[in-house]
Parts: C-alpha cells; structure tokens; sequence
C-alpha cells in the first residue's frame, strides 16, 4: 500500500516536471521566435545607414575682402550635411543627403546604384550626383583644405550634375571607367535642363601598386562635351576678347575640355601623397539678355566663350597617426588668349594654401587653413588684391 | 614670402623627424574573428619571449577591424578577405598610404554539418542555393525530409563576405541566423542536426565538415594541409594582417616572427594551414 503510494506520488511529481518542462520548452519557442521576428527587423533597419558631418568655422579675411563682404571675420556653418543610404539589396544602394547649414537648405545627393545583372563590377547611378572628377567626388568631410581649387569650382559649380552614369571597377584590370549623361547647366536649384542637348563625361583611372616601394599611383585622362544655348542672342564674346556672331539665336556654344590627374601615394614615414590635375579647353557662358532686347542691347551684354586652362597639386604629409601638414598650388585662368590689360576683368589666379589638420580623435577634426591667392595685375587691377584668408575649421563627423 | 617660405621648411623637417620617434611597445590586433585564436597564440608566445612587448588581441569581424585601422585604433588588422577597393580609398584619404598587405596564413572556408547528418557532400553551387534559400529540404540533397536550418555570420564577418563573394553570389536568404563568431555557428550545428555552418576550419570541434566539389563531377575534398596545399579543396582563401604602414621598430620584429617558421608553426598548431 505505501509503496503503491509511493509510488502514485513519484508518478505525479514526474508529471509535473514534465508539465513544468513542456511550460517552459513553450516558452522558450515563443523567445525563439520572438528572436527571429526581432532578427529580421534588425536586419532591415541595417540596410539604413546615417552618416553625416558639420563644419562649423571662423574666417579672417584681408582688407580688401573686408571691403567687399562688410566685415573682416566671421564664424558660421559651412557644411551641415546628413546622409542616408539604404541598400535595399544586394547591389541596389539609394542615397539621399541634405545639406541643413544656415539659411542653405539643399538637397546636394539624391540618386539610386544597381549593379548590373551579370556584370558585377558595372553600376548604374541615376540621379542627382557629384560630376567624374577627382577633386569633386573627394568629399569635403576628406579634403586636406578648406575649399575646392578654384579652376573646379569654375568649370563644375556646385559639383553636382543631373543625370545617369555608368561606372566600372576592373578587379583583374585596376582600372576605373566612368561615363556619365547630365542635364549639363545644373547649378544647384533649377529641377529641369535648360536646353534639349544632354553635356558627356568621361574618366578613366589606371591604378599601379608597388607593394614593395610602399608606392600607389592612380592616373588617366577626362574628358568633358557639351554646350550652352544662346537662346536669345546671337553675338558673343570669343576668347580675343572680340565680338562674333552666330548665324543665329539658339545655337549651341561649345562647353569642351580635356584634362588629365595623377595621385602619388608613398609610405615615407608615414602616408605622403602627391595629388594633381590639369584641365584646359573651352567654356561659354550664355548671354541673358531678354529675346525682344534691342541689337544694341544684345551686343552690350554677349554670350562669352573663353579658352581657360587650370591645375592644382596637393603635397600632403602625415606626421603620425593624428596630424596633417598639406600645401596646395592651384592655378586658373578663364582666359588664356588675353593677358594684362586686354585680359580686363578675366584675371588668373595663383593660389598658395597652407593647412595643418589634427584630427582629435576618430570623428573630430580640426584643420588650421591659410589661403593666399595672387591675382594677375593690369590697368584694372594694378596690385595684387587683399584677399588671404585663414581660416579654422571644426568638423565633426559621425 | 622668403621667411614664409624657410619657416614652412623648417616645420616640414622638424615634423618629418618627430614621426621617425614613435615607440610601439604596445601592440594592438583588431579583426577576424576566425582568426582569433591564431592570432592569441602567436601573441601568448611572443610575449613570453620578449616581454617587453604587449600584445592586445580582440576579434569583432574582418570589418571591424579594417574600420579599426582605417580609425586608428588598431596596429594590425586580421582579415579573412582582402580589403575592398572602397576601403583602400578610405585609407588612402585618411593616411595617404594604400596600407600594408601580409598574407600569414591559409585557411579552408569549412561547411559544419551535425554529425547526424546523412549528406556528407556539396557541390558549391548547392551551397549557394542552400544560402540563397533556393534549396530548403535537406531531402533535394539525399539527406532526411527535414526543413534546412542556416546559420551564418554577421556582415561585419569577413568569412561572410568571402563566401558571399566566391560562392553565394547573391543575397544570403533571409532565414539564416547571423551568429556572433565561427564558434557560435559550431555550438548551433552540433545542437542542430538539420543545421548547417561555414567558417574557419580551425574551430570545427563536435560536428562533420562537408566534403566539397566544384561541380556535380568533381571529386569531393575537405580542408587538410594537403587539399589546400595542391590547391584542391576549391573554398581555400588567404588570412591576412593589414597595417596603415611599413612596420617599424616592434610591430615590424612581430610580424617577421609571424611569418618565421616559429610563428607558422602555430598556424599549422591551430588548424589552420601555412601561407607558403
């Protein structure tokens, strides 16, 4: 009797554990699931990527940019810029990203990347994005100096283009090929072309390592063809500085040049790299003269058409993990067929930039800026302007 | 412009000699996390003969540790990929160098498998389906009419990116459990017996690695000092440390003992396979 009892009891207590267990296999299955509903959430929040920086800066200006701008230093926000990406899948990326600085809202990127089925190392971009060129695709969160040389943000204002690319990266080539179709006259707000005909640009990058020098060299030519349409006027200005005319109004100025970059990267104590281009050809400037303006009116304000040449080189040093010391040379002339005083207003510039960066630690920079551009002299201009500037920049980037 | 011009001379030297005088008696390894265990035991016994000279060593994934170099975090990077041409560009705008390459190891990318498993065998292009999620049953494989249950790594892991990139080719199928390190997926595959893995070859303890063939006509290997040393075993792939620099001074004495026969002798130790 008491063994059957004991019996019944054990059986019973075994019941209850086994209940206990099954509660608590249940409840595990519920986490596990839990897990994986929460797994795959996670997993496509991964897909959006934000990143982002803003430059808050203090600028000195010489006497005669004090002249001109009203006041001889000034802090302000020069970049506030946040980026979104979201890889929808593999191969597919989207991007958007805002500029927010002070009174400058702008949407500076807003374009789509697919890889191409079947050729993996061949993307298509569509969309707002930075034109092929060196200097415009290295991102200001990156660059050694404060600004832009002064040839590439003539010839590529605003640095972005509507339009679509075709970009290549070989792997068993090192080579970079980029073609990209835009609108051609995008300078940051209007939403449409300006005119039916659609500006080309080609790059291409050839890539040496040499490993064993601690040595990297990246070159190749660009090319840009395009065109500006005089609407309505048909004189203009060529690069003599003579008044021409057109057959008639609504004809295309030419918009061409060719250019060529090098970047020399050696493992000299530390990273040094040697970074340039050189870009010459023609650029024309539509007249904006109203179509009912009088002939007098229209030759007093012609469509311009400049041979222009420019360069710049970057000698850039680091000096340990933390510190920067770069000096830049740039070069521009909107009109290399006219000089002194025929030159008038189209002046060339040589400019010297200093720069010393410190970066305090992964995500704050902090760069020390001297900028002294030499202007070319002549009846209009008789000395060389007043126009340094040093600048210190704050970048925080996250 | 002449005092400008000799005071920014004078800086340049002054500073170019300063960066000559950096000590590195602290070492810092960030990355793989395959690589993990080699990478303690080349610095367990490297400290124990030249104890002036500490070695931290932490895992995180091949990405993490390039993101680690290119932040300035970490000395040496282990990966189990090369780095990407997007991350070169970034060192490059950072440092101005392309950094430094060192292949010091060989490694199979292994297929775990439960022991309880019937499949033994995979062609690369069914395991691509299997992590494409195209194949589901392990009975389309010969094995029982069971669901397949993948694991794999998170895409900071540099194994996932390599075979994502030599064998998958396309997305990873939304089921597989992403697992924080190579013997996480070990532990999930022995419990699992309708499981399947990947990573390094030096953590399989406990299940079966898969043989693998290049096609459904090859001849099936798995990872052994031999098949990827006549370059038979078709998943074999180079394990590499990533420095911003030539290394100097300790970093540099590290790297050589590395690449010793000592330093390869703990390769082969581990379970993984020389690089020569």
């Amino acid at each position: 009797m008491t063994l059957a009892l004991y019996g019944y009891s054990q059986k019973q207590v075994v019941d209850s554990l086994k209940e206990v267990l099954e509660n608590h296999q249940g409840k595990l299955n519920s986490l596990d699931e839990r897990v994986l509903v929460n797994e795959a959430d996670l997993g496509k929040l991964n897909k959006i990527k934000v990143s982002g920086y803003v430059q808050a800066q203090w600028e000195s200006y010489g006497a005669d940019l004090e002249k001109s701008n009203g006041y001889s230093n000034t802090y302000y926000i020069r970049r506030a810029r946040v980026k979104f990406t979201y890889e929808a899948a593999d191969g597919v990326k989207f991007v958007l990203q805002p500029d927010l600085s002070t009174g400058n809202l702008a949407l500076k990127d807003a374009y789509a990347v697919v890889n191409l089925p079947k050729l993996k190392n061949l993307t298509l971009w569509a969309g707002q994005m930075n034109r092929p060129d060196y200097e415009v695709e290295y991102s200001s969160s990156s660059r050694e100096v404060l600004e832009r040389s002064r040839v590439v943000r003539a010839i590529y204002p605003g640095e972005r283009e509507v339009g679509v690319k075709l970009e290549y990266i070989g792997v068993k080539i090192p080579i970079k090929f980029q073609l990209m179709a835009m609108n051609g006259n995008f300078t940051g707000t209007q939403q449409k072309d300006v005119d039916s005909r659609k500006d080309l640009m080609a790059r291409l990058v050839y890539s040496i390592k040499l490993p064993a020098a601690g040595i990297g060299i990246d070159l190749g030519p660009n090319v840009y063809y395009g065109g500006n349409l005089s609407k309505t006027n048909k004189y203009f200005k060529n690069s003599n500085g003579t008044l021409d005319s057109l057959k008639s109004a609504w004809t295309y100025l030419d918009k061409n040049w060719i250019g060529a970059e090098a970047q020399i990267y050696a493992d000299v104590l530390g990273g040094l790299a040697i970074k340039g281009e050189y870009m010459a050809g023609v650029n024309s400037t539509p007249s904006s003269v109203a179509a009912s303006a009088t002939r007098a009116q229209m030759i007093a304000s012609p469509s311009l058409y400049n041979n222009f040449s420019g360069y710049y080189v970057y000698f850039v040093k680091n000096i340990g993990p933390k510190n920067q010391f770069v000096a830049k040379y740039d070069y521009y002339d909107p009109n290399t067929k006219l000089s002194g005083d025929a030159a008038g207003g189209s002046l060339y510039y040589k400019t010297w930039t200093l720069a010393w960066q410190y970066y305090l630690n992964d995500n704050i920079r902090i760069t020390l800026n001297y900028e002294m551009p030499k202007n070319e002299t002549n009846a209009s201009n008789p000395t060389d302007k007043k126009d340094n500037t040093l600048g210190v920049r704050i970048q925080a980037k996250f | 412009m002449k005092n400008f011009k000799s005071l920014t001379i004078m800086l340049v030297i002054v500073l170019m000699a300063s960066a000559t005088g950096f000590s590195q008696a602290k070492i810092t390894v960030k990355g793989s996390d395959t690589m993990v265990i080699l990478a303690q035991r080349w610095a367990e016994l490297y400290m124990k003969s030249n104890s002036q000279v500490t070695i931290q060593v932490t895992g995180g994934g091949s990405g993490v540790g390039i993101t680690a170099l290119i932040n300035g975090t970490t000395d040496i990077c282990n990966a189990s990929r090369p780095m990407k041409q997007t991350e070169i560009e970034k060192l490059k705008g950072r440092y101005n160098t392309l950094g430094v390459e060192i292949p010091c190891a060989k490694d199979g990318v292994t297929i775990f498998l439960n022991d309880a498993n019937k499949v033994n065998e995979l062609t690369l292009k069914q395991i691509s389906d299997i992590y494409t999620g195209k194949i589901k049953n392990w009975k389309e494989l010969g094995g029982n009419d069971a669901e397949i249950r993948l694991y794999g790594r998170e895409n900071s892991s540099g194994t996932y990116t390599y075979l994502h990139d030599e064998v998958v080719k396309d997305d990873y199928a939304s089921t597989v459990q992403s697992l924080p390190g190579t013997a996480a997926v070990v532990n999930a595959v022995k419990k699992d017996v309708n499981g399947i893995g990947y990573g390094g070859a030096a953590y399989a303890v406990g299940v079966k690695y898969a043989k693998v063939k290049k096609d459904a006509n090859a001849t099936g290997y798995v990872p052994s000092a031999e098949t990827i040393g006549k370059g038979q075993y078709p998943i074999t792939r180079y394990l590499y440390m990533y420095l911003r620099n030539r290394p100097t001074g300790e970093t540099k004495k590290y790297v050589d003992w590395i690449l010793s026969p000592a330093g390869q002798a703990v390769v082969t130790e581990v379970g993984y396979f020389p690089y020569k």
